[in-house]
């Protein structure tokens, strides 16, 4: 007795949750026909990601504006360049990122110490980059002053 | 046509401006105060391609870089 119910429960069950996906599908298909619907999954994330590598993109176009054509091609060919402190006369190599990407040098061109100064705010890399390169270039010792200095241990040399 | 290029979170924001109209200069100009006086840095590039720090403004300057404020990372 308590089978059979258990067995004609489960059965409407499946017809219930079957009838159900029916209904589903055909209100999803009718959706879809819709002219001009963006498809909820990449309606966010498409577009964030759009927006992103468009910023970053214009970042780094910025970025290649502002550096002298020596130091576009050694960014171009090993992703970061070199410039030389207005005040100290020092070599500075800055590489791709957004942080804790500065290394002063040595006389032999190995990294020494590590810097870090940033634009405040939220900056894509092309755009931090170029900030830190005109402030080595132009007012070296004012971002030496807000820099923070992090130990160096990477053999960059053959970076 | 000349240029006062912003950094901000979207890359960068342009305005263009007519240098030889007085009102466009005037308000490029006040532009200029407001983004140096709210922190930002002002550079320009000379002919040889170096970037110069400019303190005041310079109506002559084809393009206008600003950057916000550095502080350590």
């Amino acid at each position: 007795m308590f089978r059979q119910l258990l067995r004609t429960a489960n059965e409407r069950l499946r017809l219930f949750l079957s009838e159900r996906g029916r209904r589903a599908r055909v209100i999803r298909d009718s959706l879809r026909r819709q002219r001009g619907r963006i498809e909820p999954s990449s309606r966010f994330v498409s577009g964030f990601r759009h927006a992103y590598f468009e910023s970053e993109a214009r970042g780094l176009v910025l970025l290649k504006e502002w550096l002298s054509p020596e130091q576009f091609a050694q960014y171009d060919a090993k992703s970061y360049f070199e410039v030389t402190g207005c005040y100290s006369g020092k070599r500075y190599r800055i590489c791709h990122g957004t942080s804790m990407n500065i290394y002063e040098l040595d006389g032999a061109g190995r990294p020494r110490v590590g810097l870090c100064f940033v634009p405040k705010g939220y900056l894509v890399s092309g755009d931090v980059i170029l900030a830190q390169k005109i402030a080595l270039e132009t007012d070296e010792r004012r971002a030496l002053t807000v820099a923070n200095r992090f130990f160096s241990c990477f053999d960059y040399s053959s970076y | 046509m000349a240029t006062q290029i912003v950094m901000d979170r979207t890359g960068d924001t342009r305005h263009n401006f007519d240098a030889k109209n007085a009102d466009a200069l005037l308000k490029a100009e006040e532009r200029f105060r407001e983004l140096t006086g709210a922190g930002f840095t002002a550079a320009v590039r000379t002919a040889s391609g170096e970037a110069v720090v400019k303190r005041t403004f310079d109506p002559n300057a084809e393009e206008t870089l600003f950057f916000p404020r550095l502080v350590g990372g």
